[in-house]
């Protein structure tokens, strides 16, 4: 067997090859590849000398831990390694204000009053600066070994510079004194407040940024940990990871259902609306399928496990929403170019500050050169740059999931909110794809229960698609009878005998070429149905039509109004169809399209998108994604909407659960207001720095004197993180 | 309801997994049980209908000797 496992506890590179030589020697395992950037391990190893638990166990000796179980539960533990680091800035955070806040009030309202207070200053820093402000120290060392830099070098640099600045002022307070200064001055203030509002911006930034992960944690909640199984003729409590495929599975009223399964035994309405977002739960079956996630309603079932582990549909819809999150759209590759250059470039503008006020400054030089260089190195992080963008796909793409919109990646989101035609399909999408019977009329005022029963034995036999919604409609009401005789017409209908009798149904073709007399005022009902576009079919008995039933593939509920809605928002909305045109104008005109394409070939779909995209449009298509793959494909965002069992659609950007337009309108609106938030997030990155550093460089103090604290530019730095991050949030609201 | 007994060679808990999926697979079954404790191995199955060879055939597919007992 040959897997890849997650391992925890791989602190360095060095790790890796531990992991490696630790494991290789074991009987059984043929070849061990470590993947450290990853955290993951390749194992390739044989199952019948060895077990996987028996490599945990030798890995544990040694102090890592390989995660077992479908990745789920391993997302989980991952997780919780989050939260622990949470847990530890919150920490860091709180013992730094702690210190912080003494040696702020002494700094501010007892300069110069308290004996040693230099000295009493520098104890009380010191142990923010190693203990909370450490990782700043140790990630930039880290980085500088490599000539690389980031946020931690900026903090480290602005930070150890006021501290030694202090330090050497504390140790021999005359070495920078110049005549016109009254004391020495210290920044330690300054250095551990800074640190101080870091470390909140960041324990907000962690805690916000595992509330834009919140969807896909919502989605992963929905498994239940404990199952009833019945194993050996035993109902047994077990975990959800013990679950085996063929497994035989309880569940009771209000439980979540834990795997894909079959429907054993028993009926219940099961509510699937978190991942198909279907509002109305859906009967189940002997026979049906169920969906890990799913929440049982009133009734009682025993379930077949069909598909466990990262095989669900739960699973595979999580794996798709973490892939499309950790996309990048174009517009970020500009940000991380800027984001790229822009330490180093921060850097040099602190030197040049440090350099313009040490030249032309005014006197204490050294003090104003000092604070300007540190100023400029605060306020400048760019981890709102870096934030704007993730945090808004996290929550735009996670809320997208919860409504069982599914989305691709960041690049579908960034075309989608460009569409300005749509193309929808007629059958399925605008119609509901299955024909029914709309109108019964009967040539006698009595129906004829004998003449019922025979028509519905004949269709029965029919292969005709409108045979079938004939039988859905009589066979409520009528049996059937054994036939003597049946035939089938291709392309007009049947013919059948029954107790000596010949029974046609078809089309009127049928009934003129076999002499059948049509009555007045049927074929006026019939000529008043076909114009509201419904196919009408003929029956009749030795020599009369004795009924016409109209079939229609009936409109969905609600389509106008999205149609409306579509068009409002500057969409173009087209169909396309294979019926005739005037069957297809007459559906359009109800729901509202203007645009229709009739008599259109599926191989046709595609050359329709390419010709509206050399119109210059942004063509959405939406379609089942079977037999429109093609048109899916070309389509600058295509739309699978799907049946609610399938989402490996390759072809399409967006996959919806379940087969509403009413959802095309939502993810449609969802990309616009996810883009909208990304732009206003980089814009007010951008126009904070823009802003910021020229005011910490000191560009007002000539003309008004002012010249920013660095404590301030520490606070104002953590805010522009955090108010990126609540505006992502936001998203999640609308 | 009719209830069969089957001399079987399933041995312990883990060919208890392995025929798992395939006698749930079967419709007519409604219960079953294995008696590992006895040398007889025997299963115990409730069946809804007649059709004994359903059984059987699943047995055997997933891989263990099997035959009727008494009824």
């Amino acid at each position: 067997m040959n897997q890849s496992y997650k391992i925890a506890g791989m602190t360095c590179a060095a790790c890796a090859v531990s992991v490696e030589s630790n494991i290789k020697p074991l009987d059984g395992v043929h070849n061990v590849e470590v993947n450290y950037p990853n955290q993951s391990a390749v194992i390739d190893f044989d199952e019948e000398v060895i077990h996987i638990e028996t490599i945990q166990e030798k890995l544990k000796e040694i102090g890592y831990d390989l995660l077992l179980g479908d990745e789920v539960s391993v997302k989980k533990e991952m997780d919780q390694k989050d939260s622990n680091r949470l847990e530890l800035l919150r920490k860091k955070l709180i013992f730094s204000a702690f210190f912080s806040i003494p040696i702020f009030v002494m700094a501010m309202f007892f300069m110069g009053k308290i004996p040693y207070e230099n000295w009493i200053m520098l104890a009380l820093s010191i142990p923010v600066l190693v203990w909370s402000g450490s990782e700043f120290y140790s990630i930039a060392w880290k980085k500088l070994k490599h000539f690389s830099a980031n946020m931690d070098t900026l903090v480290a640099l602005s930070t150890g510079t006021a501290f030694l600045f202090s330090l050497i002022n504390t140790i021999n307070p005359t070495l920078f004194r110049t005549d016109d200064m009254q004391h020495t001055h210290v920044y330690y203030e300054s250095a551990v407040v800074i640190i101080t509002l870091i470390l909140f911006g960041r324990y907000l930034e962690e805690k916000a940024k595992s509330k834009t992960s919140s969807a896909i944690k919502n989605l992963m909640g929905l498994t239940p940990k404990k199952v009833t199984v019945i194993r050996n003729g035993e109902e047994e409590i077990i975990s959800i990871d013990e679950i085996i495929k063929g497994e035989l599975i309880l569940i009771k009223p209000g439980d979540k259902i834990p795997v894909d399964a079959k429907v054993k035994k028993g009926e219940s309405y099961i509510d699937e609306s978190m991942i198909s977002g279907e509002p109305i739960p859906v009967l189940k079956t002997k026979g049906n399928e169920v969906f890990a996630g799913t929440i049982n309603q009133k009734g009682s079932l025993r379930l077949l496990a069909t598909k466990i582990g990262k095989d669900t549909l739960l699973s595979q819809i999580i794996q798709l929403v973490e892939k499309a999150q950790s996309s990048k759209p174009k517009i970020q590759n500009l940000v991380d170019k800027i984001a790229g250059i822009f330490v180093p470039v921060v850097i040099v503008l602190a030197i040049i500050t440090f350099s313009i006020w040490y030249v032309v400054g005014p006197e204490p030089k050294l003090i104003y050169s000092l604070i300007s260089f540190i100023t400029v190195l605060i306020i400048a992080c760019p981890c709102a740059l870096g934030l704007a963008t993730p945090t808004a796909l996290m929550v735009g793409i996670g809320k997208g999931a919860q409504q069982g919109i599914l989305i691709k990646d960041g690049q579908v989101l960034e075309t989608a909110y460009k569409i300005d035609a749509l193309i929808l399909d007629k059958t399925g999408t605008i119609t509901e794809g299955k024909p029914k019977v709309t109108d019964c009329v009967w040539t006698e005022k009595e129906i004829n229960n004998l003449y019922a029963s025979v028509f519905l034995s004949i269709e029965k036999q029919s292969e005709h698609p409108l045979a079938e919604a004939i039988v859905n409609c009589l066979s409520k009401d009528f049996n059937e009878h054994v036939l003597e005789s049946f035939k089938s017409i291709t392309g007009k209908g049947t013919e059948a005998y029954y107790d000596g009798e010949k029974y046609l149904i078809g089309n009127k073709g049928l009934m003129l070429e076999n002499l059948i007399d049509i009555p007045g005022h049927i074929q006026k009902e019939a000529e008043r149905l076909k114009l509201e576009a419904k196919s009408v079919v003929f029956l009749s008995v030795k020599n009369r039509v004795e009924a016409i039933f109209a079939i229609s593939d009936e409109i969905k509920v609600g389509v106008k109004k999205v149609i409306l809605s579509l068009s409002n928002a500057g969409i173009d909305v087209y169909m396309l169809t294979g019926d005739n045109e005037k069957t297809a104008r007459v559906i359009a005109d109800q729901v509202g399209i203007k645009n229709v394409q009739a008599n259109v070939l599926p191989e046709d779909k595609g050359n329709f998108v390419k010709l509206l995209q050399q119109n210059g449009k942004v063509v959405a298509m939406a379609g089942d994604g079977i037999n429109d793959s093609h048109a899916l494909a070309q389509s600058d965002v295509g739309i699978a909407m799907g049946s609610g069992t399938d989402i490996a659609m390759d072809s399409a950007g967006i996959t919806l659960m379940y087969s509403d337009l009413k959802q095309i309108a939502n993810a449609i609106l969802l990309s616009k207001a996810t883009m909208k938030t990304i732009k206003q997030n980089l814009f007010w990155a951008f126009v904070y720095n823009v802003i910021a550093i020229p005011i910490a460089a000191g560009v007002l103090y000539p003309k008004f004197g002012f010249l920013l604290s660095p404590m301030i530019a520490g606070a104002a730095m953590s805010m522009s993180s955090v108010s990126v991050l609540a505006n992502s949030l936001r998203l999640r609201n609308k | 309801m009719s209830t069969y007994k089957f001399k079987t060679n399933i041995n312990c808990g883990s060919c208890i997994k392995t025929v798992t999926p395939f006698l749930n697979e079967l419709d007519n079954v409604d219960a079953w049980k294995v008696d590992t404790e006895n040398p007889d191995k025997n299963l115990t199955v409730e069946l809804d209908d007649e059709n004994i060879s359903s059984v059987v055939d699943a047995v055997k597919k997933a891989g263990y000797k099997i035959e009727l007992r008494e009824i």
